[in-house]
């Protein structure tokens, strides 16, 4: 089975939300919606306090080529914008609308036999990122700057916990599909391949036999997903160090968003809902929730039987590369793959203890990187020497720090180096 | 805001911890302390628990009076000390004036880890230095071995020059010096008439506890299998290819303790896994080699000088980021 070099079999508690069918989330009275959904530049609002807004109506437009629109979750009016500090301790602004429960929908023309140029538009303008979690625009993705001859699909879904991609491939296999060859389409590329961890065969069942789709099984390791290991993984080329997917002949996207992109190109829906996975043991009913932008954290939590007393951590992403949250003061957007509420059986609360040089994290590392050095020369204040052993090569996956004996936060000393060499 | 943990990724973690880890080396030393005790009887006990004792209690009495508070140590307590203890215990002769041990671990403890910053810290293995310090201050004592309860199997022993058997004598003395041995291979490996240092006679005991430690995953089982193999091949070039010193020069001495238990600290050894090959290998050689021109047992010191080496090894041995391109980089 194919594979990368590195990584670790951690426990992947899919089994809680494994078998949940997606639900949809019910309205709720308010929505708060973000303006900095991905990365770039927040969008630029373009409604204002008292507007009447429809569901998929344009609420705010990308500022610039690296930032993308933002629509509106549901009909209502428009309250005002605020300026909120959410539970990641992220400062931002968001647009408040209050439902009015008139359903009034708007959508953008439905295309039908699309070129790739029109295809490429409408990821543009139906505001399509990457939903994997790092929210790039797709539609910078789907036109690099050098010629590619793979589309590689991320259906890995190596977080522990996660399951919405893993669900949209079974219910939605073929809209899934669907999507992929229209941005296969938009690419031009010759080769398509599907990558997913051996721990979904259901999916995997349902995806073979597409004409022209390469459906890879891939083994179930972390970081299996990482972008540059699925690459790896899939064609056997390596990503050069700094370098892009493009420098190889390769794009990857998620599975969220080439449903999104389907969704968007026959449908005409732009993108402001996506599925999320509400999971962990301190969630009563764990579940997998068609979920709209905007919609407050504890709304959804409440939706799926509250939290338990056990509780100890609650995340928004998965448990290996998600952020811990304060409280529940957290507003969905379209990056969001999970939240997870986990108690002190999954969450490790261990204090870190001194290095003891064991080299499990350097065994580990997808990169090949020393991630003991890294975290020793950050704890002393020499960002150069850290540097010197990766840590700007660090995709911050946390398999190192997962494995570690000792408990060494050795992300966080990765985050601490990049952030002080980008300051200088 | 307080009620919920606030931490960077990731937000699980593997079970290991170094106190686990520790715990499981001292559960691999148990049946190699267990058979030199059947094999030297009662002495062999009390010098490992003195010396066990010794090392830990030097750590608590050390950081007290470094200031930390006695229940932060119970909570910080990661087992290394035993480890070390157990080690200092398994290489002295059962019967040794109990000073001996209770030294040797002080010196391990204190002058070794923990003036060097304490646990992952230490340049050298605390327990090698603990030996050597023994060794070096207590040549006499240290290297009388009382023998074996448990005579050979096919009544075999080691003889000197006149041809009077030699109580206590290390097969080893036999390989390298004038003595003669008659006992066999399998003695040799079930430590059965064989003299020696408590934890070293009964290699079998000592290849199980690595077995433990492979299956726990703590131990590579490379590099054990790679120190001593290079010793023993080395030994045979040296010996002028004479394949028959193989497998006694591997199951004599300190070689598999020291394979097993002391080489392959995690902290005294290089940190990728070219390094380590360069150590093992360059360990092995220095071992046969050392052993063939000084006559004497010399894993202990080939242990301390590599030990010394590997910051220079890792300073120079490192990997290549994934990815890596040569020098003129294409432009992204």
């Amino acid at each position: 089975m194919k594979t990368f070099k590195g990584g670790v079999h951690a426990p992947d508690n899919k089994a809680l939300t494994a078998q949940c069918p997606i639900e949809q989330m019910p309205l709720v009275p308010d929505y708060y919606v973000a303006l900095a959904q991905h990365i770039g530049k927040p969008a630029e609002a373009i409604v204002a306090a008292g507007d009447k807004v429809a569901e998929g109506q344009l609420i705010a437009k990308a500022a610039g080529k690296v930032s993308a629109n933002i629509f509106s979750p549901v009909s209502g009016e428009v309250v005002g914008i605020e300026q909120i500090v959410n539970s990641k301790g992220a400062k931002g602004d968001y647009i408040h609308i209050k439902t009015d429960g008139e359903q009034r929908v708007v959508t953008l023309p439905i295309l039908e036999n699309p070129t790739p140029s029109q295809i490429i538009e409408r990821i543009e303008e139906a505001g399509i990122v990457g939903l994997g979690g790092a929210g790039f625009p797709t539609a910078v993705k789907a036109t690099p700057a050098q010629p590619v001859d793979t589309l590689i699909i991320n259906a890995a879904e190596c977080e522990p916990y996660l399951n919405c991609d893993n669900r949209l491939m079974i219910e939605r296999t073929e809209q899934v599909i669907a999507g992929t060859r229209l941005l296969a389409k938009a690419l031009g590329v010759t080769d398509v391949v599907i990558g997913l961890e051996a721990n979904k065969m259901e999916a995997y069942e349902k995806l073979v036999g597409h004409e022209g789709i390469r459906v890879e099984l891939l083994k179930k390791k972390y970081p299996q997903g990482a972008e540059k290991s699925l690459i790896y993984a899939c064609t056997k080329r390596k990503v050069p160090v700094g370098g892009l997917p493009a420098n190889v002949g390769c794009v990857v996207n998620n599975v969220g968003t080439v449903y999104a992109i389907w969704d968007a190109v026959v449908n005409g829906k732009p993108l402001y809902q996506r599925c999320v996975t509400i999971s962990g043991r301190g969630i009563a009913e764990p579940k997998n929730l068609d979920i709209r932008v905007g919609t407050p954290l504890a709304s959804v939590i409440e939706f799926c039987g509250g939290l338990s007393d056990e509780t100890i951590k609650l995340i928004s992403g998965g448990p290996m590369m998600g952020f811990a949250l304060t409280g529940t003061d957290l507003y969905t957007t379209k990056t969001d793959s999970g939240f997870l509420a986990l108690t002190a059986k999954e969450a490790s609360t261990l204090m870190p203890t001194p290095c003891i040089n064991c080299g499990r994290c350097a065994t580990v590392c997808p990169m090949k990187l020393m991630p003991m050095y890294i975290d020793f020369y950050t704890t002393v204040g020499d960002y150069e020497s850290a540097v010197k052993y990766g840590a700007m090569n660090c995709i911050e996956c946390g398999t190192c720090a997962y494995v570690c004996p000792a408990k060494r936060p050795i992300v966080q000393s990765v985050r601490l180096t990049k952030s002080k060499m980008r300051r200088k | 805001m307080e009620k919920y943990v606030f931490s960077a990724s990731p937000h699980i973690k593997s079970p290991r911890t170094t106190r686990g880890i520790m715990i499981d080396v001292c559960i691999a030393m148990l049946p190699a302390c267990i058979m030199g005790c059947i094999l030297f009887g009662w002495q062999a006990l009390i010098t490992l628990v003195v010396a066990t004792l010794a090392a830990v209690l030097s750590e608590i009495v050390y950081r007290l009076c470094a200031g930390v508070k006695f229940q932060t140590i119970l909570k910080e307590f990661d087992f290394t000390s035993v480890v070390t203890g157990m080690l200092v215990g398994m290489n002295m002769p059962a019967g040794i004036a109990v000073y001996v041990p209770i030294l040797a671990s002080i010196f391990a403890i204190v002058v070794v880890k923990m003036l060097f910053g304490g646990t992952g810290k230490n340049l050298v293995n605390p327990a090698i230095a603990g030996r050597i310090f023994a060794f070096m201050s207590f040549a006499m004592a240290m290297t009388t071995y009382p023998a074996a309860l448990i005579g050979s199997l096919n009544g075999g022993a080691i003889t000197d020059a006149s041809g009077a058997v030699v109580s206590g004598a290390t097969p080893l003395s036999a390989l390298l010096g004038s003595n003669s041995s008659t006992l066999s291979n399998l003695d040799l490996f079930l430590g059965t008439g064989v003299g020696g240092v408590i934890g070293e006679t009964c290699k079998a005991a000592l290849i199980l506890g690595g077995i433990y430690l492979v299956i726990r995953k703590v131990l590579n089982f490379r590099w054990p299998i790679v120190y001593v193999a290079v010793t023993g091949l080395v030994t045979v070039a040296l010996n002028g290819f004479d394949f028959n010193v193989f497998l006694p020069s591997i199951l004599s001495g300190g070689l598999i303790l020291g394979a097993v238990f002391m080489a392959t600290d995690f902290v005294t050894t290089p940190n990728t896994k070219l390094g380590n090959y360069i150590y093992f290998v360059v360990l092995g050689a220095l071992t046969a080699v050392l052993r063939h021109f000084t006559g004497g047992e010399v894993v202990s010191f080939a242990i301390l000088f590599m030990n010394l080496l590997v910051s220079i090894i890792d300073k120079y041995v490192y990997p290549r980021p994934f990815g890596f391109v040569k020098a003129k980089k294409e432009a992204k």
